[in-house]
């Protein structure tokens, strides 16, 4: 599993130094690679829609790209420790229902303001997260399996709390302003997610504990030797990914005016996918936050884009008219694709030295 | 031999206590015909169980079955509509499983990418191809197709058969043949396995194939069940069976678990919703109730554990 | 590195030549763009209307869009109307999964000039000038009830089979039918609501559990048009044809043979196809300025003069497709 240091400095990784200071020298040629190939991609995506689309570059269209994906890169971002630590939250996306749900019930049954209410969601966000942490830290329980079960338990919990069919709405224009206004011309929930990304980057690339993510990813029993308290920090990676998935429900209401049991359904998918598109291996250890923004970004920009192409056609019907399915589809490929590139050319290299 | 069954035990209490329970309360959930019914409704389920049975003790995971399942389905619809003989129907199935779980299985054995990506990403391109493809209109099929052109209970006989002799024949091989013991060695350790003499590559395609090949005869032990094919037949297929293999007593890290206990996590699972339409209690319960199951069985699994080593 | 490259690029070839360009304007006139949304895609019933938007879009001249949720995401339908509030479109006609939360969104499409309307299922007021209204919810529900207690003699146990316990549009019919049965038909009794997550085969095991649970149950009433062929399936498995009495909202298509054979007594349902195209003409009309609030009828092309009562353009009343006459439509 330890895909680091097999691979010797190549010529984009020169000319990457300058840009990346982050890295540690062994993995700098790695995630060089990785991110010069994703921002490629981001690049060709852009000049694709941008040809092809009709206003893509338009000033609301980029706030929109925005503004309709940030709860899944609030939950991307919280998903990147976790998968650090060689783990996996199934859960974050049920998670955002449970707590769309009791944010509502907060503020139209328990008549709290809407702060109050956004802090106890994330509270409760907290407090799933807890209970994760507890199964798979304290426990030693595998995160797929406990996170399959509270991915189930969540989301049951929002449907019987509101019998399936309430919601909640009637929010106050000041916390509707949260999901739909601008704050220096920029929509006001990226600034949360650009703090969010921030305090996860520090975490995870600044700080010792994140340091022992990768360490616990890479592996546990190490990390135990090493003096790392593998438990607390584990348990912290799932805790912290409850929290933020709270806070991306009280966003999402926000943006909706609309706090119902679904929220948030399928989410937990998206959020890995732009993990590991990000280059974060999915056995934990190695991995970079910059990494899952430019792949949190390659979705959403592909997503946008298809949508905005109104002039060409795909069996018959407009390409906008089928953006859904083409972009399910074509961020299933590029999924595959990001994965083997590296594998495939690391074959191809074998066979060649081989004749 | 202490606690080997133990899960098979605990789960085998469950659903009896389950049952019991209905027998007292709702007798009417043993009348035979809704039984008979109920039962066949919950064999694809069972045929997808003993493929990703197999799957997660060779330490991989699947959840595209969901959508091979559909994609199986609507194949099958296409090529009987066309006037086909259901034998056909059911080949191509079962072929365009295989396919989809070669796919699976190369890039996963031959590439060594994590299969829990890999299959992410295969579900999500045929769903929504699926969905480019048929836009979700209801297949008709042709008469003959359902229940294998025989009677009702014929036909709900022959796909229990027909499952029951899978699920036999799986259970007889994972402990006597050669290859059952591949998977179990395999997943246990994939590098003693290779310096044993087996090649793990070779039997993770193998896992993988079968589960597609599953996958599509799943598929049309549904798909004989009505005279119709809604081509998103198999959504939520993956979650439902891989709590089952869970609960079962299957360990996600691979290596350990058999299809007895699968096939009783299956029935627990599949009977709670039955049980709460025969208890008059509100649907909404549903989902909660099956996540605190999967929570109890894993807590349980956790707890026999560190017994074992504090013992 | 090169390779990488190449790679990626050999990929957008085959997109790229795939796709086509679709007819240009013919200069000078802007063409009017309509966009439409639905409920969900992939479901029979919307791709149906969709073919009706088409004809009459094509009677306009008009560019029409069509674009909506693949899954139950209730974000995602605001996601879509937003994008074509930047797209700038002339005219959105939607149809709401969620009431509150697409308000959200349509309010923001009329703040920046564009025109809305909706249809199928409506949003909040302020956020639409006109509501397409294929059948008002009481005429749906009551339609329902009075169908189903005409079939059972007006007594006996009966159960709803829903799409998901979410689903706006039916939690309104079904308020309807409770109101309607306690009203007119005391002696009937609704013992259990089921989801289906719009899964014919879950219907068909929801239907057989609630025929063994409730062995005195009269009616299945299904209110979401997979369950309807899923629940008369499960009736005629457990040889209850003619005895549990089958009625629902659905496609004539997707229920012929059950109707015919007996197991299904009535589908209901309006002309869908004249629900897609009549919602295009009033959406072009409001945005040429033809539509106006206060209107009295309105003139829908092939459908002719159709009433409008307050802000609701009315479709007709719903069609209950029987033994009879089911054979003479094809949707």
């Amino acid at each position: 599993m330890s895909t680091c240091c097999r691979y010797g400095v190549d010529e984009t990784s020169t000319l990457l130094n300058a840009v990346m200071t982050a890295a540690k020298p062994s993995l700098k040629s790695l995630l060089a690679r990785h991110e010069v190939v994703l921002l490629i991609v981001i690049a060709l995506e852009i000049l694709l829609f941008q040809s092809l689309g009709r206003r893509f570059l338009d000033g609301t269209n980029v706030s929109n790209i925005f503004r309709h994906s940030v709860e899944i890169g609030l939950l991307a971002l919280a998903m990147t420790p976790v998968i650090l630590t060689g783990g996996i939250d199934l859960s974050v996306g049920s998670m955002m229902g449970l707590c769309a749900v009791c944010f509502g019930i907060f503020v139209n049954e328990a008549a709290m303001s809407p702060l109050l209410a956004a802090l106890l969601a994330v509270g409760i966000g907290t407090l799933g997260g807890g209970l994760n942490a507890l199964l798979i830290a304290r426990f030693q329980l595998p995160p797929l399996i406990v996170t399959l079960g509270t991915f189930s338990l969540f989301r049951g919990l929002a449907e019987a709390l509101t019998k399936g069919s309430k919601s909640y709405s009637g929010f106050p224009d000041s916390f509707l302003a949260l999901g739909n206004s601008d704050i220096a011309g920029v929509p006001a929930q990226i600034w949360i997610f650009l703090l969010v990304a921030l305090g996860i980057w520090l975490l995870v690339h600044r700080m010792t504990i994140g340091r022992s993510f990768r360490a616990i990813g890479y592996s546990p029993e190490g990390a135990r030797y090493a003096g790392i308290p593998v438990r607390r920090n584990l348990g912290l990676a799932y805790i912290l990914a409850g929290a933020i998935a709270g806070l991306a429900a009280v966003i999402l209401v926000a943006r909706l005016g609309e706090a119902r049991a679904n929220a948030g359904i399928g989410y937990e998918l998206l959020a890995i996918t732009a993990v590991v598109l990000g280059g974060t291996s999915i056995f934990g250890g190695s991995g970079s936050v910059g990494g899952t923004l430019l792949g949190y970004l390659a979705v959403a920009v592909l997503n946008n884009g298809l949508s905005r192409i109104t002039a060409y056609q795909l069996f018959d019907q407009p390409i906008s008219s089928v953006a859904r399915e083409l972009s399910g589809m074509l961020t299933g490929l590029l999924l595959l694709l990001a994965l083997a590139v590296t594998p495939l050319a690391k074959a191809l290299a074998a066979r060649r030295t081989k004749t | 031999m202490n606690g080997r069954y133990s899960r098979e035990i605990t789960v085998a209490a469950a659903l009896g206590l389950l049952l019991v329970a209905l027998a007292v309360f709702a007798p009417n959930f043993f009348e035979l015909q809704p039984l008979l019914s109920r039962f066949t409704s919950q064999m694809p389920a069972l045929v997808a169980a003993i493929g990703i049975t197999l799957v997660i003790i060779t330490r991989q995971i699947d959840i595209s079955l969901g959508a091979q399942f559909s994609m199986c389905a609507v194949v099958a619809g296409l090529v009987a509509a066309a006037g086909m003989p259901l034998g056909v129907a059911i080949l191509a199935a079962v072929g365009t499983g295989i396919a989809m779980g070669a796919f699976n299985g190369i890039l996963v054995a031959w590439l060594g990418l994590p299969s829990i990506v890999v299959t992410l990403a295969t579900m999500v391109t045929w769903n929504e191809m699926l969905r480019l493809w048929q836009q979700g209109r209801l297949l008709p099929l042709p008469d003959g197709i359902q229940w294998f052109g025989l009677s009702q209970a014929g036909g709900q006989g022959l796909v229990i058969g027909i499952a029951v002799v899978l699920l036999l024949a799986a259970a007889w091989a994972m402990r006597h043949l050669a290859a059952g013991r591949h998977v179990y060695a395999t997943g246990t350790d994939a590098e003693a396995a290779r310096l044993a003499g087996i090649d793990p590559k070779r039997v993770t395609l193998g896992v993988f194939v079968l589960m597609g090949g599953l996958a599509g005869l799943a598929a049309v032990l549904n798909l004989v069940q009505s005279p119709q094919v809604q081509p998103n037949s198999g959504d939520g297929l993956e979650l439902k069976v891989i709590a089952a293999a869970v609960v079962g007593g299957v360990a996600i890290n691979g290596g350990r678990g058999n299809l007895w206990g699968v096939l009783l996590g299956l029935l627990l699972l599949t009977n709670v919703n039955p049980a709460l339409t025969h208890f008059k209690m509100e649907p909404y319960w549903e989902r909660a109730i099956q996540g605190l199951v999967i929570l109890l069985a894993v807590v349980a699994d956790g707890m026999k554990r560190s017994k074992k080593s504090t013992a | 590195m090169k390779r990488i490259l190449c790679t990626l690029a050999l990929c957008t070839v085959p997109f790229l030549s795939a796709c086509k360009k679709s007819g240009e304007s013919a200069g000078g006139e802007e063409k009017l763009t309509i966009a439409l949304l639905p409920k969900s895609k992939g479901n029979q019933y919307f791709v149906t209307c969709e073919k009706g938007a088409r004809v009459a879009a094509a009677e306009l001249g008009a560019e029409l869009l069509f674009d909506g949720p693949t899954n139950s995401d209730p974000a995602k339908q605001n996601e879509i109307v937003e994008n074509w509030i930047s797209l700038g479109v002339d005219v959105i006609a939607a149809a709401a999964e969620n009431k509150d939360g697409l308000s959200t969104a349509l309010r923001k499409a009329r703040a920046e000039g564009i025109e809305v309307i909706t249809y199928d299922a409506d949003a909040q007021t302020d956020a639409r000038s006109f509501f397409v209204n294929q059948a008002t919810a009481k005429g749906i529900g009551d339609a329902l009830m009075d169908n189903a207690a005409s079939l059972t003699g007006a007594e006996g146990e009966f159960a709803i089979l829903t799409a998901n316990l979410t689903a706006a549009n039916q939690n309104e019919w079904i308020e309807v039918i409770k109101a309607r049965q306690a009203e007119k038909y005391p002696n009937m009794k609704l013992v259990d609501i089921k989801p289906c997550d719009d899964q014919k085969d879950k219907a068909q095991q929801e239907t057989t559990n609630l025929l063994s649970a409730y062995p005195n149950l009269k009616a299945v009433v299904a209110v979401c048009s997979p369950a309807v062929p899923g629940a008369a399936e499960a009736v005629k498995q457990a040889g209850k044809t003619g005895a549990v009495k089958v009625i629902g909202l659905g496609l004539p298509s997707e229920n012929k043979a059950y109707v015919k054979e007996g197991v299904t007594q009535a589908v209901i349902l309006w002309k869908v196809e004249d629900l897609g195209y009549l919602t295009i003409k009033a959406a072009a009309a409001l945005a040429k300025g033809e539509l106006k609030a206060g209107a009295a009828e309105f003139d829908a092309g092939k459908l002719g003069k159709l009433a409008v009562e307050g802000d609701n353009i009315l479709l007709g009343t719903p069609f209950t497709f029987n033994k009879e006459n089911i054979d003479q439509f094809d949707f």
